[in-house]
């Protein structure tokens, strides 16, 4: 694999930092494009009918100002931290910033399962016979042990992982372009709103699902410290990321929407291959199938891969802060990688697909769709939070090169939000007993750190205590 | 001579640059830069095991790596108080062996002073540790610091 070379700049004092604002944009941009589009694009075509490329537009609209706030809070603290450092600044809350890292850790948890059962989808169209079950867990390892490794870390296969993925989609929309030059495309359908009942809460619905295409775009907040002029470049490319993949989504969904049957996408696992078996370019059908699976397999891929490193990250921040066992701050001695965190968080996703599993042979709920809809309740909730910690923050660290997000878009971000948050809750209230448990989990892992992590600390030193944390690393 | 130590963070590192100060001769060394370098797009950037910064502040974390690395710059530079050389602290971002090679061919550097990285699953999987590929990679001689056995390893065997 080729170094990334990187094109530091010195800022004085030997501070070199290494991701340009071009880098940003494509991580974001492939954060954001590989979480939903590939997995999701059936069932919000099932909850709108053909216009749902207008349940994809909204979303992104909604993402990208919550994106906005995320900019001109990265502006001001720069850290690692992400949401939970901008709650904890905003209120103060012990308890609130300990239940907002907590619901993006689940968040991400869900994430992290919904994406390797989407994966085993995709694979399952390359090769049927390994168990799905069987496809999601190797995947799962095998990602692990590439972050254990820090093959992640190459900036360089992160952007050709990116531009794969943007690939892939652009096939989807020449196939569409294609359709409509010869002449065979029918418009109506892309104001069809088939289903039964009010319209409005049809495309609300859809927006609920298609939520989880938007998300990912926080987990820029990851290289905002490492980023050239982050002042300048961290809106643009964050915020420029994301309407681009907005863009990517809206054009993707009306070329589906035209070249096949709506119902035929809502019933399908891979529903933009769906696209692609139409046979409609003069191409090889097979051929195009197996490229477009492949190319799929890669998008789903680099957007878990960010999701499994930030895992062990939140983990980490979390032992940092003597609120989760300090084993979590265990670093492996040559590798530098958070072994525990990362075996732990593998863990917790691992059991979150075999449980899902076993509720969908007993001919309970579909997995991608249940795991989905947890991460976005979860993230909203937080996106909601984040915003209004950018109002509250307003005024505070500020100096002239902090980016201001616009007031009144953040207020209609907000409103978004919820309402969205509303009708997710609403639609399926049982996605409020899996966050439940994910959420459980962080808390008795606080209650562990609560009880016996005195005997991780010295003897006679109390939590928070200047020798505490330092030691259980050693 | 223009010496660069490299630091991790870990406690490794600290002990590779104790290993310099105990035997090199301070009047042949102009400079020593130590070098620290953040990994953004690792689940931690930069771990910090050594500063007397991470001890103080256990239990408050800011999410910064940078302070992480400022830390540890600190506490590497600390050895060589007093010692002579004049000593600057760089942080770099990006892939460590790669900024390392960097910060020895921008300073013209006669010696490259890292700690022992691993061996087991870096080699199954044909990808060196930072110590090995800035070894290979070097424009000078590079020595690399393997730790001292642990005590609980090393029992007395003549008395």
């Amino acid at each position: 694999m080729a170094e990334p070379r990187t094109t530091a700049v010195d800022e004085g004092g030997g501070l070199r930092r290494s991701i340009t604002g071009a880098q940003l944009f494509f991580y974001t941009l492939g954060d954001v494009l590989g979480s939903g589009i590939y997995v999701l694009i059936g069932l919000v075509a099932a909850a709108v009918g053909g216009a749902f490329w207008i349940a994809f537009a909204l979303g992104v609209t909604v993402a990208a100002i919550t994106g906005s706030a995320y900019a001109e809070l990265v502006t001001k603290y720069p850290q690692a931290a992400g949401a939970a450092l901008y709650i904890k600044k905003a209120f103060g809350s012990t308890a609130l910033t300990f239940l907002v890292t907590v619901s993006f850790l689940s968040a991400s948890f869900a994430a992290t399962g919904s994406l390797a059962t989407g994966f085993a989808s995709y694979f399952a169209t390359l090769w049927e016979s390994p168990p799905a079950l069987l496809v999601s867990l190797v995947f799962l390892l095998a990602l692990v042990i590439v972050n254990f490794i820090g093959i992640t870390e190459s900036v360089v296969m992160n952007m050709l992982m990116t531009f794969v993925e943007v690939a892939g989609l652009l096939i989807i929309m020449l196939i569409g372009v294609w359709f409509i030059a010869r002449g065979d495309a029918d418009f109506g359908v892309l104001a069809d709103i088939s289903v039964s009942g009010n319209p409005a809460l049809a495309v609300l619905a859809g927006i609920a699902f298609s939520f989880f295409a938007m998300t990912g775009f926080e987990n820029t907040a990851n290289v905002a410290e490492e980023t050239i002029d982050p002042y300048r470049s961290f809106p643009r490319s964050l915020v420029g990321g994301m309407v681009v993949a907005g863009l990517v989504y809206v054009l993707v969904s009306m070329a589906a929407a035209l070249t096949v049957p709506t119902d035929q996408l809502a019933g399908s696992d891979a529903a933009l291959l769906e696209v692609v078996r139409q046979g409609i370019l003069p191409f090889s059908t097979d051929f195009m199938t197996t490229l477009f699976s492949v190319i799929a397999l890669i998008a789903i891929t680099n957007t878990t891969l960010v999701t499994i490193v930030t895992q062990p990250r939140i983990l980490y921040g979390m032992a940092k802060e003597d609120v989760v066992p300090g084993v979590f701050a265990k670093i492996h001695a040559t590798r530098r990688s958070p072994w525990v965190g990362l075996l732990f968080s593998a863990a917790v996703v691992a059991t979150l697909l075999i449980a899902g599993s076993i509720f969908v042979s007993a001919g309970g709920i579909d997995l991608v769709n249940t795991l989905a809809l947890v991460t976005v309740v979860l993230l909203l909730a937080i996106y909601a939070l984040v915003i209004v910690a950018c109002f509250k923050l307003r005024g505070q660290d500020e100096d002239g090169r902090t980016y201001r997000a616009n007031t009144p878009l953040l207020v209609l971000g907000l409103i978004g939000n919820l309402a969205i948050l509303g009708f997710a809750v609403y639609d399926d209230p049982s996605s409020l007993i899996w966050c439940a448990g994910l959420i459980a989990v962080g808390v008795v892992l606080f209650l562990i750190e609560y009880s016996f992590g005195s005997r991780d600390r010295p003897a006679g030193t109390t939590r928070g205590d200047p020798e505490a944390a330092s030691r259980t690393d050693a | 001579m223009h010496v660069v130590v490299a630091t991790d963070g870990s406690p490794q590192s600290l002990a590779a640059a104790r290993h310099l100060r105990s035997f090199a001769d301070p009047a042949k060394i102009t400079t020593i830069s130590v070098v620290a370098v953040i990994r953004p797009l690792a689940s931690v950037a930069f771990a910090d095991e050594i500063s007397e910064t991470q001890q103080r502040h256990a239990g408050e974390w800011t999410g910064s790596f940078r302070e992480a690395a400022q830390g540890a710059l600190d506490a590497v530079a600390a050895v060589f108080d007093g010692w002579g050389p004049t000593v600057d602290k760089q942080i770099r971002s990006g892939s460590p062996a790669a900024e390392i090679i960097e910060a020895a061919e921008e300073s013209d550097a006669g010696l490259v002073v890292v700690a022992a990285g691993g061996r087991g699953i870096s080699d199954a999987f044909l990808v060196g540790s930072t110590a090995e590929r800035v070894q290979h990679y070097a424009p000078c001689p590079v020595l690399v610091v393997r730790p001292a056995r642990r005590p609980r390893r090393t029992v007395p065997r003549k008395p």
